[in-house]
């Protein structure tokens, strides 16, 4: 995997890793309640909840038969969780899904257990991981007796990896589904969980110029020749799955306009990961459409203007992914009654200029073959399905 | 400043100016040598570089042409291949820039600029580039500014695609030229940026103004740069403008190192510097010895002069020589011998006229008294033959003729003998203003009511050795002739002065004066302006001066009087 992660606990507050532990801290450690597909809350380990007559005390009552990973059986006193809150119950639902509410036990010897699918056997801070079955797992057993996990891996590596059979499931660049279905390995791809976006670290960047770079930008054709239609064009954070609304955000191209708005711009200093290939593509072509409307951007590898920079979609609720967004690109979250007008504050001044979702694809050899009941146990917060 | 300094700074300066002036003619005629050799290298190197150039575009049109017809351009056009896959086929074929664009020269993949597909290439490709096959200069733009390359392009096999390729000009270009030793090539690829075979160029602002005027003009041009502070880091540069469709697209500088031209220079001055110095030192010894040759008979010439001038006529000079310089030896010589002739001739002339003029006077002043002597002897014998009473009277006014007249012969003799025999002076200590006040009491009686006497003496004491007896007459002599001067009255004016080593005593008169010629003969003995008088008294007055070592003049103008000054040293050796 790309990330790489100097802890498992789930309480930890590492933001550079928040979308790799949205997808492993699942497979080891699980919540009361979890998001479906659709974005619907369901139970997990608690099978229901109830509330006082005041609204202001909630019981969930915990799954019988669940034990930890050291075989101990979870069970809380009286069988169910108490708490106070009287907050609304969507919003209460919300942060216990959160990876960093998972329920975790301390063992004496300091480890920490849980009672999702898989347990840690080995841990390397940031370079390795092996997750073994948990035999006691309430769900049933997983199928996968072990996953080893090297951590810190760029895309390009792991297709080598999986290339040279060093792997089974590699993440790979969604340009890269195509080359790889014709050698044979299964393509998988994710919803759209990653945005590609320009986000103005320099304040001082007049709204003009910030206007007229949106204006310049050709989704379309990123979406369509470097991206090879994997992708949707959006001007939108949030993908139209998960929001619905995404097309309310118009992504249109008027470089007259931009011309105009751009008219004696300052030279923008550009920054982007030129190891990522798709940054360094996309953040290429943005140069380009920025030239054609008069903006000169200079690569930059400190300090800059403006930077491209992917960003994930780390929950299936709008908010909760905002909430994400935020603290990610490091800004207050707007207090606004929904998603929509959350989300229309965040990009009011085009300081955030999203450009295109993208899924994340994964490549499997021959020997996996059941890698949605894979993807089911260590992408749960993800849906995950098999292209043939 | 003497002859031979003179002659000495001369030889000095004749052999230096000679020594620079060779120098600079062969270090004038070494920088040309040079010059006419760098322009034809630096020519070469221009011609070399024309070479490669075509060299190089028709390798690269072969090359554009594979990819032109590789099947790679099929999958390109079809939207088969990605987006990017030009730089594969630009990698494979070593080329630095490769666009594949449709027929309206949009661009459908860019190998050194990915992301301009779509865009139109602006290599400024005009429809009979890709009927040619010759290659051509153009200006790639790229992120990060403009590229120069040389372009080829050509049609795809299908027709349905332009392949352009190009290869930069870069440093390997100017490497490739084999560049003779101390030279170099620049490359200015516009719209700013200078190259040479290893790369970049430090201190490229002081070629600007060169392709700043290569620009301008359009043509080649000339200039030397001096990179530091030392004159041997200069290069000449020769820039040559590479034009293509009325597009400056770059210079190329050759350059030249003038070090070795420097150096050699530098060496030939050293040398000009050893020898001139070594020739002003054997000048300054050859004009030594020469002027010592030379002057060293002319300062016997010139001793030889003063000797003369100081009235040793006797004096002769060394002949040593046959030259001009002998020559003129030989004639002083002979001059003074002349003069000595001459001079004797002189002195023997002036004596035999003395000898006359002494003669007159003798006669003249004998004569005189004679006369009445012979007179009075005839008239006593006419009257002893007469009768004795008369004789007795005749006798005695006779003899007392006689007497008187014996008594003046008595005295012109005298004078004479005076004159003759002037005693040599017995120097004393004198006060001149005694002396003066004393002599001028003898003449207080003699002053009538028409002359007035008007005496200025010197305060104090004016004490000079002399003798007084002789100095007394001689001023008495000046005082009776300023008085014979002035029959019908006037001043006579006597003064004495102290002056530098000596005093000053002036008669003057305010008489009819003297003429100039009368002035110059004034001292000359017997020589008179009076009726009556010896002519010896200013001769005796000049004789008493020169004995005492003083000097005496006359000023005087006619109708305004004379004035006889003498100056007499204070000491006489050590008497005072």
């Amino acid at each position: 995997m790309r990330a790489a992660l100097r802890t498992f606990d789930p309480a930890d507050s590492d933001i550079s890793a928040l979308e790799a532990r949205a997808q492993l801290i699942p497979a080891v450690f699980e919540t009361l309640v979890r998001f479906d597909e659709h974005g619907d809350p369901q139970p997990c380990l608690a099978t229901s909840w109830t509330h006082d007559a005041a609204r202001k005390r909630w019981v969930f009552t915990a799954r019988a038969n669940v034990l930890l990973h050291n075989g101990v059986a979870w069970s809380p006193k009286g069988g169910a969780v108490e708490m106070p809150d009287d907050r609304p119950l969507a919003a209460i639902l919300r942060e216990l899904a959160q990876p960093a509410s998972a329920i975790v036990v301390r063992a004496d010897d300091g480890s920490l257990l849980g009672t999702g699918p898989f347990r840690i056997a080995h841990w390397e801070a940031e370079k390795s991981a092996r997750l073994v079955a948990h035999d006691g797992y309430w769900a049933g057993r997983p199928f996968l007796d072990a996953i080893e996990i090297r951590m810190g891996r760029p895309l390009r590596d792991q297709e080598m990896d999986l290339e040279s059979g060093k792997t089974d499931v590699a993440e790979i660049l969604v340009t890269d589904g195509r080359r790889l279905r014709q050698k044979g390995f299964a393509i998988s791809s994710t919803p759209f969980t990653e945005t590609l976006a320009l986000v103005f670290e320099n304040p001082r960047v007049p709204d003009a110029t910030r206007e007229a770079l949106a204006l310049s930008i050709d989704r379309a054709t990123i979406n369509n020749v470097l991206l090879q239609k994997q992708g949707e064009p959006s001007a939108a954070l949030l993908p139209r799955w998960l929001s619905g609304y995404s097309f309310l955000f118009p992504a249109a191209r008027n470089v007259a306009r931009a011309k105009q708005l751009a008219a004696s711009a300052a030279p923008l200093t550009f920054a982007y990961d030129k190891q990522d290939a798709i940054l360094r593509a996309v953040g290429e072509r943005i140069a380009v459409n920025a030239r054609e409307a008069g903006i000169v951007l200079k690569n930059s590898t400190g300090p800059s203007d403006v930077r491209l920079v992917s960003l994930p979609i780390t929950s299936r609720d709008s908010l909760t992914s905002l909430e994400g967004l935020a603290t990610i690109l490091k800004v207050g979250l707007p207090r606004a009654s929904g998603p929509f007008e959350t989300e229309s504050a965040l990009l009011n001044g085009y300081r955030i200029i999203p450009l295109v979702h993208l899924p994340r694809m994964w490549a499997t050899s021959g020997a996996v073959t059941n890698w949605p009941r894979l993807a089911d146990v260590w992408l749960d917060v993800l849906d995950s399905k098999v292209k043939p | 400043m003497t002859f031979r300094t003179k002659l000495l700074l001369l030889t000095s300066l004749t052999v230096a100016g000679a020594v620079a002036l060779v120098t600079g003619a062969v270090a004038v005629s070494t920088r040309r040598a040079f010059e006419r050799i760098d322009v034809t290298r630096r020519e070469a190197l221009l011609d070399q570089f024309r070479r490669e150039l075509d060299a190089r575009g028709e390798e690269l049109s072969r090359r554009v042409e594979q990819i032109a017809s590789s099947a790679a351009i099929e999958q390109i056009t079809s939207g088969a291949a990605e987006y990017d896959r030009a730089q594969a086929e630009a990698q494979e074929q070593s080329l630095d820039f490769l666009d594949v664009l449709q027929p309206d020269l949009t661009i459908i993949s860019s190998a050194h600029w990915p992301a301009r597909f779509g865009y139109k290439n602006d290599w400024n490709i005009a429809p009979e580039d890709w009927q040619a096959t010759k290659s051509f200069l153009a200006r790639i733009p790229l992120p990060e500014g403009n590229a120069v390359a040389l372009v080829s392009v050509r049609i795809s096999s299908g027709g349905k695609a332009l392949v352009a390729g190009g290869r930069r000009l870069n440093a390997e270009l100017l490497k490739s030229l084999g560049i003779a030793p101390g030279m170099r090539a620049l490359l200015w690829r516009a719209p700013d940026d200078l190259i040479d075979a290893q790369g970049g160029v430090q201190h490229a602002e002081k070629l600007e103004s060169l392709i700043a005027q290569v620009k301008a003009s359009g043509h080649e041009s000339t200039a030397t740069v001096q990179w530091t502070g030392q004159r041997s880091s200069s290069e000449a540069f020769l820039g040559l403008p590479l034009f293509e469709r009325g597009q400056l697209m770059g210079v190329l500088l050759a350059g030249t190192s003038l070090r070795k031209e420097m150096d050699l220079e530098n060496e030939i001055l050293w040398i000009g510097i050893v020898v001139g110095g070594s020739g002003i030192v054997i000048g300054i010894l050859l004009g030594w010895w020469t002027t010592q040759r030379v002057t060293h008979p002319v300062e016997q010439l010139a001793a030889g002069a003063r000797s003369v001038a100081a009235g040793d006529w006797s004096a002769r000079v060394e002949v040593v020589s046959h030259d001009e310089i002998g020559e003129l030896a030989q004639a002083f010589n002979q001059m003074t011998q002349h003069l000595v002739e001459q001079r004797d001739r002189a002195i023997q002339a002036e004596r035999v006229a003395a000898w006359r003029e002494l003669a007159r006077r003798l006669a003249h002043e004998l004569k005189n008294p004679l006369f009445p002597l012979q007179i009075t002897i005839e008239n006593l014998q006419r009257a002893r033959e007469r009768s004795a009473a008369e004789f007795d009277e005749v006798f005695r006014e006779g003899t007392t003729t006689l007497l008187a007249e014996l008594s003046n012969l008595k005295t012109i003799v005298g004078r004479f003998s005076d004159f003759a025999k002037m005693p040599a002076p017995q120097f004393e200590r004198v006060d001149v203003n005694e002396l003066v006040r004393g002599a001028m009491k003898l003449y207080n009686a003699r002053l009538d009511a028409t002359i007035s006497l008007r005496l200025e003496l010197a305060d104090g004491e004016l004490p000079i050795a002399a003798d007084g007896d002789q100095l007394r007459r001689a001023l008495s002599n000046l005082v009776l002739n300023a008085m014979d001067a002035m029959p019908d009255g006037g001043t006579l004016h006597v003064a004495t002065a102290g002056i530098e080593d000596g005093v000053r005593i002036s008669v003057a008169d305010t008489g009819q004066g003297l003429t100039p010629e009368e002035c110059e003969r004034l001292f000359t003995p017997y020589y008179t302006t009076k009726h009556h008088g010896t002519g010896l008294g200013l001769a005796i007055v000049q004789s008493v001066v020169s004995d005492h070592h003083g000097k005496i003049t006359v000023t005087s103008e006619p109708g305004h009087g004379s004035t006889f000054m003498i100056e007499l040293p204070l000491r006489q050796g050590e008497q005072i």
